[in-house]
């Protein structure tokens, strides 16, 4: 399996493209809140003099005051939690605590997952073929994909709602204020709620895994229907449980090691200057790494699955060509002249 | 009204023997020179049956008559029938303040006081006088006839001044799940507010509030006599001394604790507590035995607890006067407990964490706190239903400035279910800035003015209006007058009032002998109105101060004057007052600063000087800690708001990118 893991890695390492590409949405995606939030703040602190105490770290008095003068909107978003590490503490924990995120921010990542849903076929058909792609061909894979996926994103969204709506408040209300209502040892509670949180994430692992082989089916099989991909998968991840499961738990160790090593490097709130881009190019930098874990995962059970019932560059479906545009069959030579 | 009498227990048979003992000891001085008043006090026999959480429980309360008026009726609080239903006035308030979450409880989770039987002790010449069916709840607050939380006992004469009388009351009381304060979670039980405890008979009347989610209480000083059984292996901790534990050998054990002059009587009983001792020492302090107990899984927290307690003693000694008693227990309080960060006489409930990190105060915090509160509403019984900021203002604030002197203060997240702190040491809180007390006072600011009686707030602002409201006006009279002078003010009114009840004036009259000067203008803002204070630079002007333009029909246009004139325009957005000071600083290093006494809704500043200014600031020491929004009070002409705001959002990208991959996990 770390075998597979690594030939993974190798397939994403030949597609550096892919991964400035996906990359590059993650950064872009950014931008039109991230300017928002810059007005906000140059607007609120205008010419006082307490910018420079705001551009040297992080004033708790200022803050309050620009939380309470904007009233809401993205700016609520900005807060302690933005620093370095604490970001990715508090996003986690908001995963795990399914305190999904509302208002704009809850569009940007609708948007987000929309967009990566569309270039899937093109990614994993690219991590499957292993061949470079224009980027033409790569767009019309996505293209050739995008209908299915959709279809498919219909039963992850259900399933997700499921886990997340009903599963989540059951274990994490219900069950959790059961089984602690009368306790008075808050360790007692805690070791509850990580025990759930460990059997809540087994959940969604156990159905990550199935729809990430029902991706790669469709893609290698060129399956057309995502019910019967579903299906073929759960059945592939049940017959493989062991080496599936242990390929996604090594794809889980790298998401930990990136984590602490950002946890590590992450920058302070006393930066200023050229520290202050310093610190931007390690989350720059740990942001990527998260990219490559997760485009290695694709690529490492894209290769699992070639490697078990097809072969190693094996796609059913021959690489979609653009077509000819009408412009360059008018000045191309006619084919029975060429 | 009330519920069938119980069957009496073997100790209420003797009660003849016992309240003769009693009188004899009330009428006894006792080997310690009274310090209060000493006009309410409690012989109490109380029984915890722990299988029906249920106390049964007698009281002989002996009370004088300290006013000039005579009275022929006595009103007590029951304050456990705050829980009996949801049509209470306690439950209703609740609704309004915190919505519905406390009224949808089961069966087992309610509490309630009922009375068994009320009477008059005889005396040599006149016999008992039964007074059961001489009670009626009322309702003197509200009128609501639903709230059974103030009990009115008609008596067969009237009660001259200075005249003693004693009475009778038997009682039951189901202890509920907490809903504040007092009740029970598995074996740990925190009783207060538990027994039929009289108001407070002032020359106008009885002041007996009825139970209010916004306030806390009201009490005469007296001598509290207690004995209290419970489970024989259990722990237990109560205001006073603990005099002797006799084993009854049926289970049960009887801690017998005494103590005098305070005006409440709290206790704690649970087996899993661990008994620790430690004592506070000071060169010009009395000793003081603290007694901690601590929940066994904050074991590895003992000394901060301890420590905390040493601090407040300190300071709170050094700078008002010294703990008069000689030990106070400090309770930690069992987890979802509801109990913690409350004050009794001579006992307090902190509150921590199981993961507590040393980088904050979180124990430290509310251990101050709660310590101080020992002296402002132990030692100083002001009445904290209709003026709560009198205890827990100056309080909060001699909290801050306790914790600032000696505690890290770091700003800290909790994660995941909030079991799991994140400190950021990048952000330390300074105590300008009051933790996050002037956030919370700005966004109720005009909720409720803080002269209105307490319990007449909304029951949401009452944090805001008596605690930081008050923290945030002594913050700006301490940096006004200055430490030394607002401390000797606050050391005179501790000294004034120790064990009797202030009224407001009675503190601003203390706090104005000490400035020597009269400050009812500043009190009748923060005081007696809703008053915001918001100061700000308007606009900031550098111009050639020989002008421009035709002059005498001649053109002056200087290309390189030598002088400029500056306007400075500072604005009072607010409509409270305070005087401030405006500093302006030129290009050359040279600075100004101009008072003003902030009254007009505006004014200008005019400067000539040899080069331009580059920076304006009203209040630049900012000693107006009320005024609301700080950012406009500069101003400079190299802003560098574009830099701060490049910084953040630079953070905040890396933040939403993270929430990205983390929210992209299902594609």
């Amino acid at each position: 399996m770390t075998r597979l893991w690594l030939d993974g890695l190798q397939r994403v390492a030949r597609a550096p493209l892919l991964c400035l590409g996906v990359y590059t949405l993650t950064f872009v995606t950014t931008l039109p809140m991230a300017f928002v939030l810059h007005d906000a703040i140059t607007t609120h602190l205008g010419a006082s003099l307490v910018a420079d105490a705001v551009s040297q770290g992080f004033d708790a008095g200022w803050w309050q005051e620009f939380q309470y003068a904007t009233d809401g909107g993205i700016v609520e978003t900005f807060g302690p939690e933005v620093i370095g590490f604490a970001a990715t503490l508090s996003n986690l924990s908001r995963a795990a605590d399914a305190d999904l995120p509302q208002g704009a921010i809850a569009s940007v990542i609708v948007f987000y997952v929309a967009v990566w849903a569309f270039l899937l076929g093109g990614i994993l058909d690219r991590l499957a073929r292993q061949r470079q792609v224009t980027s033409a061909g790569f767009f019309a894979a996505c293209g050739v994909y995008f209908w299915r996926f959709t279809r498919l994103a219909l039963l992850v969204v259900a399933t997700y709602w499921l886990l997340f709506t009903i599963v989540h408040p059951w274990l994490f209300q219900d069950v959790y204020g059961a089984l602690t209502h009368n306790s008075t040892v808050e360790r007692d509670a805690a070791i509850v709620r990580f025990s759930l949180y460990f059997l809540f994430g087994i959940l969604v692992a156990a159905v990550t895994l199935i729809f990430d082989y029902a991706k790669v089916r469709t893609v290698v099989e060129d399956r057309r229907s995502m019910l019967g991909a579903v299906f073929a998968s759960a059945r592939f991840v049940r017959r493989r449980l062991v080496s599936t499961a242990y390929l996604y738990l090594l794809s889980a160790l790298v998401f930990v090691i990136v984590v602490f090593l950002y946890s590590l490097a992450a920058p302070s709130a006393n930066t200023s200057g050229v520290t202050v881009w310093l610190g931007f190019a390690i989350g720059q930098i740990y942001v990527a790494a998260r990219l490559v874990a997760k485009l290695t995962l694709y690529a490492s059970q894209t290769s699992f699955f070639q490697s078990e019932l097809a072969h190693a560059t094996y796609v059913a479906r021959p690489q979609p060509h653009w077509p000819i545009s009408p412009m360059v069959e008018a000045i191309a030579p006619t084919p029975d002249k060429s | 009204m009330f519920q069938a009498t119980q069957e009496p227990t073997k100790w209420f048979r003797n009660s003849v023997t016992v309240i003769t003992l009693f009188v004899l000891w009330v009428a006894t001085p006792s080997t310690q020179t009274a310090r209060s008043p000493r006009n309410a006090n409690y012989s109490i026999d109380i029984t915890l049956d722990h299988q029906t959480r249920t106390l049964r429980g007698r009281e002989l309360v002996t009370w004088r008559n300290t006013s000039s008026q005579s009275t022929a009726e006595l009103h007590f609080h029951l304050y456990y029938n705050a829980w009996r239903n949801t049509r209470s006035t306690w439950m209703k308030e609740r609704l309004l303040g915190r919505g519905l979450s406390l009224h949808n409880r089961p069966e087992s989770d309610w509490g309630w006081t009922d009375i068994s039987s009320i009477s008059l002790v005889g005396t040599d010449d006149t016999p008992a006088t039964d007074l059961t069916n001489n009670a009626n709840f009322i309702a003197p607050d509200d009128g609501n006839p639903d709230d059974q939380t103030v009990l009115r006992v008609q008596l067969p004469h009237s009660v001259s001044p200075d005249e003693t009388i004693t009475l009778e009351i038997e009682w039951t009381a189901r202890v509920p799940r907490t809903f504040a304060r007092t009740g029970t979670i598995g074996n740990y039980y925190f009783i207060a507010q538990w027994y039929p405890k009289l108001g407070v008979f002032a020359e106008d009347g009885w002041i007996c509030h009825q139970f209010h989610t916004a306030t806390n209480f009201f009490a005469d000083y007296g001598v509290y006599d207690v004995r209290l059984t419970v489970p024989s292996e259990w722990i237990l901790g109560a205001t006073g001394q603990e005099q002797r534990v006799t084993d009854n050998r049926d289970g049960t054990a009887t801690h017998h604790y005494y103590a005098e002059d305070v005006h409440d009587f709290a206790w704690t009983t649970s087996p899993d507590f661990l008994d620790l001792q430690d004592r506070f020492e000071h060169p010009e302090l009395p000793d003081v035995n603290i007694r901690l107990l601590l929940q066994p899984e904050h074991r590895d927290q003992a000394e901060r607890h301890f420590e905390a307690t040493r601090q407040a003693f300190k300071y709170y000694g050094e700078w008002f006067g010294a703990y008069p008693y000689d030990n106070v227990t400090v309770i930690d309080p069992a987890w979802q407990s509801s109990s913690g960060g409350m004050e009794y006489p001579t006992l307090f409930t902190s509150g921590t964490r199981w993961l507590a990190p040393t980088t904050t105060n979180g124990p430290e915090q509310v251990t101050v706190h709660e310590a101080g509160h020992q002296f402002f509403y132990g030692v100083i019984g002001n009445n904290e239903v209709e003026h709560a900021w009198l205890d827990e203002g100056l309080n909060t604030f001699a909290t801050a400035r306790a914790v600032d002197q000696y505690f890290p203060h770091y700003w800290e997240r909790r994660f995941f279910g909030s079991f799991v702190p994140w400190t950021f040491t990048d952000i330390s809180w300074s105590r300008a800035l009051d933790g996050s007390r002037l956030a919370r006072y700005r966004s109720t600011a005009r909720m409720d003015i803080q002269s209105t009686p307490t319990f007449q707030y909304w029951p949401g602002s009452m944090f805001s209006t008596a605690y930081y409201k008050t923290t945030l006006w002594l913050h700006t009279l301490e940096r006004f007058l200055g430490w030394d002078t607002l401390r000797q003010g606050m050391s005179d009114y501790y000294t004034r009032w120790t064990f009797a009840h202030p009224e407001p004036q009675d503190f601003f009259d203390s706090i104005n002998t000490a400035a020597g000067e009269n400050l009812a203008w500043f009190f009748d803002q923060v005081h007696g109105d809703s008053a915001v204070f918001d100061y700000g630079i308007a606009q900031v002007t550098n111009q050639d101060a020989a002008g421009k333009g035709f002059f005498r029909d001649v053109f002056i246009n200087n290309e390189s004057p030598v002088m400029f004139e500056t306007m400075v325009v500072v604005r009072r957005y607010g409509d409270g007052t305070f005087p401030v000071d405006v500093i302006v600083e030129f290009a050359d290093g040279h600075r100004e600063v101009r008072p003003w006494d902030g009254r007009a809704q505006w004014t200008t500043f005019r400067f000539e000087h040899s080069a331009r200014a580059i920076s304006a600031v009203v209040d630049p020491e900012r000693v107006l800690m009320l005024d609301i929004n700080y950012t406009n009070n500069s101003w400079t002409s190299s802003p560098r708001a574009t830099t701060a705001a490049t910084k953040w959002t630079l953070a905040w990208i890396v933040w939403l990118q993270d929430l990205l991959l983390t929210s992209a996990f299902i594609v």
